[in-house]
């Protein structure tokens, strides 16, 4: 499957919500733990080789389970499935943290679902979309979920 | 660079909504030959194969970065173009079949990016929390945003947007002086002509990914749980309080109606 590359590790080289140096270990049986560079753009998370301009791979961060290993670790499963468990080793329980909630909250899944509440509960407190400023309150991707109609606020 | 192709397809394929797909004519590099490829916007990845049905995909673009524009008609198609900010980046050359097509697939591709939504959903945080100061009182349900715990500091977030659009184009940007955006005037859609007939879509999840929380989804952090809860909770509770009454309504009525055996 093609992709765009370039324009990939161009977003790769942005300015990062959360980057660290982190263990990280594949899915696969006899993956051993590897220090990378982890850097979370948008809802990507790249990682480097240290010293490496360029990422050695980009994990997209929807439809996956984030989950607390330990106190200084974190898995990532994509696909719910076990053989695609990735396992990031912290410094500490802190930075651990800090990293899942960053990761969720990167989800564009996550975002959008935020979007819809804030939608929704501005629409029912003040009567008024919000989206309609903005001219986007027909854009298929801000639609309240099926049976949620925004009607006007009856007074 | 690895791509993880299976994740994305995955996600492709999964229960979360569609954001738009159709048909787009699609430049071939170096050539100004067109090819009819299906394409399917989800999030802020534009997909693309050959048919509809078809299981394999041929790519996936990553909307980043780019500004979309309308271009002049080439062949009778209705053209506009993906270009990617920074020396060497690509610039896609994508078409429609009629002007309709052309205004829809631009303005889902200019809001798709992560950036975008990042911006949108701070603002309407902020309005949520206006609305909810000025409801006061009569806000008896204390609701606090989804955020989450360990959000992000203020200057952290800040630098964040900031660092965003300054590295993106986004749709009619405009820079203030002081250094924080205005995200009102970065986020506004660029303005349809008037005389294009507006196609409602349906305010309703397509069928096939009508699930409100997708089934793999992730874990939702705790600070999400109680506040969406407590929305669709007071749903089901207006509901049953509707429905308490009526059945109290009812059974009064039946009392009424019973014959009264008693006094023989």
């Amino acid at each position: 499957m093609r992709f765009n590359e370039k324009e990939l590790i161009s977003l790769s080289r942005q300015p990062s919500e959360r980057a660290a140096e982190l263990g990280m270990r594949g899915p696969k049986k006899g993956d051993v733990v590897k220090r990378r560079l982890v850097k979370l753009v948008v809802n990507f998370l790249f990682y480097f080789r240290t010293d490496e301009e360029e990422p050695q791979g980009a994990l997209l961060l929807e439809q996956c389970r984030v989950e607390r290993e330990d106190s200084l670790a974190f898995s990532i499963t994509f696909l719910d499935e076990a053989e695609r468990k990735y396992l990031f080793e912290c410094d500490s329980q802190e930075q651990c943290q800090e990293w899942i909630d960053s990761i969720i909250k990167a989800s564009y899944e996550f975002m959008r679902k935020n979007l819809i509440f804030y939608r929704t509960e501005i629409h029912r407190l003040t009567g008024k979309d919000p989206l309609e400023q903005y001219g986007i309150e027909d854009e298929t991707r801000f639609q309240v979920t099926s049976g949620l109609h925004l009607m006007p606020k009856d007074i | 660079m690895k791509i993880h192709e299976k994740i994305l397809t995955h996600y492709l394929s999964c229960t979360s909504p569609i954001d738009k797909e159709g048909y787009l004519y699609k430049k071939k590099e170096r050539t100004s030959s067109h090819q009819r490829r299906w394409f399917v916007l989800k999030a802020n990845l534009l997909f693309y194969q050959e048919r509809p049905a078809d299981r394999h995909l041929l790519g996936v673009i990553v909307l980043e970065g780019c500004a979309v524009q309308r271009c002049e008609s080439e062949g009778g198609l209705f053209a506009f173009s993906m270009v990617f900010r920074g020396s060497g980046l690509k610039t896609y050359g994508l078409a429609a079949e009629d002007q309709l097509g052309q205004e829809s697939w631009v303005k889902a591709l200019l809001t798709a990016s992560h950036c975008y939504l990042s911006l949108l959903v701070r603002d309407l945080g902020k309005q949520y929390e206006e609305a909810k100061r000025q409801a006061g009182p009569a806000e008896s349900h204390p609701r606090t945003t989804v955020t989450g715990p360990g959000s992000m500091c203020l200057t952290q977030s800040m630098t964040y947007l900031n660092s965003c659009s300054s590295s993106f184009l986004m749709p009619e940007p405009e820079r203030r002086e002081g250094g924080s955006h205005s995200a009102s005037n970065l986020l506004q859609a660029p303005p349809i002509p008037s005389n294009v007939i507006n196609k409602r879509s349906p305010k309703h999840w397509p069928k096939r990914n009508a699930h409100v929380t997708p089934i793999n989804g992730p874990a939702p952090p705790y600070g999400e749980w109680p506040q969406l809860h407590d929305y669709y909770g007071e749903e089901v509770k207006q509901l049953r309080a509707d429905w308490l009454r009526r059945r109290q309504e009812e059974e009064a009525q039946l009392e009424e109606d019973l014959i009264d055996l008693s006094e023989h």
